[in-house]
């Protein structure tokens, strides 16, 4: 019956405002020619609308769907894939509109928009995206309310108040089902995100692969601790452990590589306190974690490898937050065994006969491999080494000749790769641990936030009795990278955060500005810890922490509850009836005279005249003299009207 | 919501017309309209009470909640906590929305004001009164619906509003609308509320007027009557007391400023006999065809201002002229033999 009904015009600008706003946060990963079909649609039906323009026919209708098929598949190469579907989704809507006519297309065009808003979620889950998908929610919702609006009624704010007023009531009950909504895993296994550039580290470390990190201030995630925040000196995030040295990169050995003996991480031996903290990453692509040593997360999905470092089976798409334990005094791996002292020792002979020529000769000086050490430091130290962001680039094999020898100057990759080539050629375990170094604290959230340029790369070495030890050999060459952070390090150099010219963070320094950057951080790691990474770890604690323990009965009774906090203020006010008077002012007068009347034992009979009443008080009630006066009064007035 | 499941489903099948075959079936049906006439008694007034209502999503309702399960789908499927809860509040929206819906006819009070009369096969017009006594809060886009006629409404809050709604009429006599149904979906589209009203408000349906030659069944005998030999008002016959509806021209105003009451004058014309139209004129005939030339006589003589009379088997209206005389008439035939109905 409704659906053979006419849009109503009015609905239809709105409609076209929240198909627009649903498809702008969409913008960078759509093709541009989506949005000309966007715009094309959205100009021809006001045209429509206007009664300038005529519907597209049939079978141009169909033309146009083929054809925005086609350009899909054109664009695309698949349909396949999360993007695809996103940018198909906005061609029927375009489309949709387009032949929007009936109250039905109207109201197809909202819930459509209600799932665009969905997928725009699956990218970012950021405050701001929030943020703009209520505008968008408030938008859709309106046109709604525009679609049921009788004909007639021109456009008003009515309809913007009435969704916000709705949707601020279906508020207390939607945050119930959020918490109570039992986080099940996924049902089925969906297209993910395609061609989302890797950021951050990448898996191999060769020269200049860190460097480029120097250049942007995006974050690379957000550490809040319970405790005390140790020294910027002492935030060494491990992330990927290279033991392989390969065609002149560093790597990852991969589990299948390990004999099956080796497979298992043998766990260290922990001293001290540990530091509890939680760590909300920005989605990487990769399937590694950060994490001071000796970490360890109880948090479902991340493992841990023979090497110590964290993480997960899938790439990591999404913001992911984790819970991390730190002994920073473990013991880690307090014996070595034969195979895992091969692999650590391991460097192709011959590539860098000059500096194996000048090992050799440093280590029949030092037998003790701390001795060894602290003179390759000193070294470093002592030599006219440069800590630089924009170093030569050396691309032939003989990396570690051309580096010690001759250019000096590198970033920390350049430092860690010869530092540990050199143990190496020493017969020393050694490797490169690449991660990121020290943060930014904000103490607001008692949190640090990392960014791309404090990756770093630093070695691990095996000393007897200590178990892998740390030795950051770019800390000989500059000091402050360590003790002040890379951005004291690099400040007014060349290329610093040239990849981020518009970031906040290159204003830093100025109070106002700072004030507000880490107050938004603040919220922006609490929005990312508590609710993006709500899971079902921290439901059940959550829950736990309430109730004592998780009932059916409970989540009834809350939501329910939630129910009736709404429903009832509500349906007060919905049906609040200050009672609407039909009667004349002079009738309000007479009638309350009449009631006075009443209280002296007088009433007014039933269809009585006023002066028949006034008549019959007279008689009954000679007293009440002053009253008389009032009420002839009153009369006159009345029949005077 | 078991309760409005219930009641939406036997409403549903209520509202496709009843076939003449099935016992069980006609039996529910007739159950289903006492329980219903008793729950909604027929009145001139009717306030949609609590008790009156009801709601059940419509198809863009159904059509809301898949959208929701795809959502939540999605959210599932990608672990997403923002998705979960876009899902959630919208999902949410939906029950504030019965809330809203059911409020925008609660309370709502209509008034069946008069019905038309009219002659089969036309429309009668019957009006109603929408008023609203909540004073914040109006109802809007709130639809009337009748087979074939409806209308929609925004009644301003502390307002009221007079509509007007159309049902064909086939047969003479009094005529009972339909039971009204009152709905609305406002404000999302994703719900109906509704209900239903019987008005005690009754149109009367005159007999279907048919063209007749009086001589052919004149039973006087008086061949050659003529209705332009009709002597004029001038004659004086004497006085009667004043009844209601006389027409002023017949008063005699001037006994009347010496104070005395009200006279209406007699003329010869007025008495004239043969300006009887009487059901014995007509010997041949059913009595709808009879009825229907009395009618169309009625309506000729008021035509042409003169003066009648008008006798049926069980009513004798004395001569007179005007519209009240013309009403009284086409009254008295529209109801002529219908059970347990005066003719007033």
């Amino acid at each position: 019956m409704i659906s053979g009904e006419q849009l109503p015009r009015r609905s239809l600008l709105w409609l076209i405002v929240c198909q627009i706003a649903v498809m702008l946060p969409h913008l960078q990963r759509i093709p541009l020619w989506v949005v000309a079909v966007y715009l094309a649609a959205a100009i021809w039906r006001l045209q429509m609308f206007r009664q300038r323009a005529e519907m597209p026919g049939k079978w141009l209708r169909l033309l146009l769907g083929l054809l925005g098929a086609v350009l899909l598949f054109m664009s695309y190469g698949t349909f396949i894939g999360l993007e695809p579907m996103v940018a198909l989704l906005l061609v029927a809507a375009a489309l949709k509109l387009l032949e929007a006519i009936r109250e039905r297309d109207g109201y197809l065009l909202v819930f459509l928009g209600f799932f665009i808003c969905v997928t725009h979620f699956i990218f970012t889950q950021t405050l701001p995206a929030t943020l703009y998908s209520l505008v968008c929610t408030g938008l859709l919702v309106t046109a709604l309310i525009a679609l049921n609006q009788s004909p007639g009624v021109g456009l008003s704010n009515h309809e913007p108040l009435l969704a916000l007023k709705m949707l601020a009531l279906a508020v207390p009950m939607m945050v119930v089902l959020f918490f109570l909504f039992p986080r099940i895993g996924p049902i089925w296994s969906v297209p993910s995100k395609s061609g989302q550039s890797i950021t951050g580290m990448s898996d191999f470390l060769r020269p200049g692969a860190v460097t480029k990190l120097g250049r942007s201030a995006e974050i690379a995630f957000r550490a809040g601790f319970v405790g005390v925040i140790p020294e910027n000196s002492a935030l060494y995030w491990r992330g990927l452990v290279m033991s392989q040295f390969e065609q002149g990169a560093w790597r990852t050995l991969q589990w299948h590589e390990m004999p099956e003996v080796e497979r298992k991480p043998i766990p260290p031996r922990v001293l001290a306190e540990p530091m509890r903290y939680r760590v909300v990453m920005e989605p990487t692509q990769q399937r590694w974690l950060y994490g001071m040593a000796y970490a360890e997360s109880p948090t479902a999905g991340v493992y841990e490898a023979t090497d110590y470092r964290l993480g997960v089976i899938n790439p990591i798409e999404f913001q992911f937050g984790y819970e991390v334990t730190s002994w920073p005094k473990a013991l880690m791996q307090p014996n070595l065994s034969d195979w895992r002292r091969h692999l650590e020792t391991d460097f192709p002979e011959g590539l860098n006969p000059l500096s194996e020529a000048w090992v050799k000769d440093l280590r029949e000086q030092h037998a003790d491999d701390r001795n060894f050490i602290a003179a390759l430091l000193s070294y470093f130290r002592a030599q006219p080494f440069y800590y630089t962001l924009e170093p030569p680039e050396i691309l032939s094999a003989d990396f570690v000749d051309k580096f010690m020898f001759e250019s000096r100057r590198g970033f920390c990759e350049h430092y860690a790769y010869s530092f540990v080539a050199m143990l190496r050629m020493a017969d020393i375990p050694a490797r490169i641990v690449a991660g990121y170094q020290g943060g930014e604290v904000n103490p607001l959230n008692n949190t640090v936030v990392v960014r791309q340029f404090d990756a770093h790369a630093w070695a691990e070495v095996w000393l007897v009795g200590e178990g892998w030890t740390r030795v950051d050999p770019t800390a000989a060459v500059a000091p402050s990278r360590v003790e002040f952070g890379f951005e004291a390090a690099m400040d007014g150099q060349p290329g610093f955060l040239s990849d981020s010219l518009l970031s906040a963070y290159r204003f830093r320094g100025i109070r106002a500005l700072d004030w507000v950057r880490l107050r938004y951080d603040a919220l922006a790691f609490g929005w990312q810890s508590f609710i993006v990474g709500f899971d079902s770890t921290r439901q059940i604690e959550l829950l736990k922490g309430w109730f004592g323990e998780i009932k059916v009965s409970w989540f009834v009774a809350l939501l329910l509850g939630s129910w009736a906090a709404v429903l009832l203020p509500l349906m007060l006010w919905l049906n609040r009836q200050r009672s609407v008077s039909l009667m004349l002012p002079e009738e309000q007068r007479f009638s309350a005279l009449c009631r006075r009347l009443e209280q002296r034992g007088c009433s007014r009979a039933l269809g009585e005249a006023p002066l028949q009443t006034l008549r019959r008080a007279r008689d009954h009630l000679p007293e009440a003299d002053p009253l008389y006066l009032a009420l002839e009064g009153a009369i006159a007035d009345l029949y005077r009207r | 919501m078991g309760m409005l499941w219930w009641r939406s489903c036997v409403a549903k099948s209520m509202l496709s017309p009843a076939s003449p075959k099935g016992g069980l079936k006609n039996f529910l049906l007739q159950r289903y309209r006492r329980w219903l006439n008793r729950r909604l008694p027929p009145a001139r007034t009717i306030v949609l009470e609590q008790r009156r209502l009801f709601i059940f999503p419509t198809r863009q309702g159904f059509l809301f909640a898949l959208t929701l399960l795809i959502m939540l789908l999605t959210a599932i499927n990608y672990q997403n906590n923002l998705a979960y809860g876009l899902t959630f509040w919208v999902a949410m929206l939906f029950i504030v929305a019965v809330h809203f819906t059911h409020a925008n006819l609660l309370k709502l009070e209509i008034t069946g004001v008069r019905a038309e009369s009219v002659y089969p096969g036309q429309h009668a017009e019957f009006c109603f009164r929408i008023s609203c006594s909540r004073s914040r809060q109006g109802y809007r886009a709130v639809k009337l619906v009748w087979p074939g006629s409806e209308v929609l409404v925004d009644v301003p809050a502390g307002g009221e509003i007079d509509v007007s709604l159309h049902h064909k009429v086939t047969a003479r006599g009094w005529f009972n609308p339909p039971r009204l149904r009152i709905e609305s979906t406002y404000p999302l589209g994703l719900l109906r509320c509704w209900s239903f009203a019987y008005f005690d408000v009754r149109a009367l349906v005159w007999p279907q007027p048919i063209r007749v030659e009086r001589l052919a069944f004149s039973s006087a005998g008086k061949a050659g009557y003529d209705l332009s030999e009709q002597e004029g008002l001038d004659d004086l016959m004497g006085f009667r007391d004043y009844r209601i509806g006389d027409a002023p021209r017949l008063i005699d105003w001037r006994s009347h400023a010496r104070g005395l009451p009200l006279q209406t004058k007699l003329y010869s014309s007025l008495v004239d006999e043969d300006n009887w139209l009487d059901w014995q004129d007509f010997p041949a005939g059913t009595v709808e065809q009879k009825l229907s030339w009395l009618c169309w006589l009625v309506l000729q003589h008021h035509g042409r201002g003169e003066n009648f009379g008008l006798r049926l088997p069980e009513l004798e209206l004395p001569v007179a002229a005007g519209d009240r005389q013309r009403d009284r008439a086409l009254r008295a035939l529209a109801l002529h033999d219908l059970n347990g109905e005066s003719a007033g």
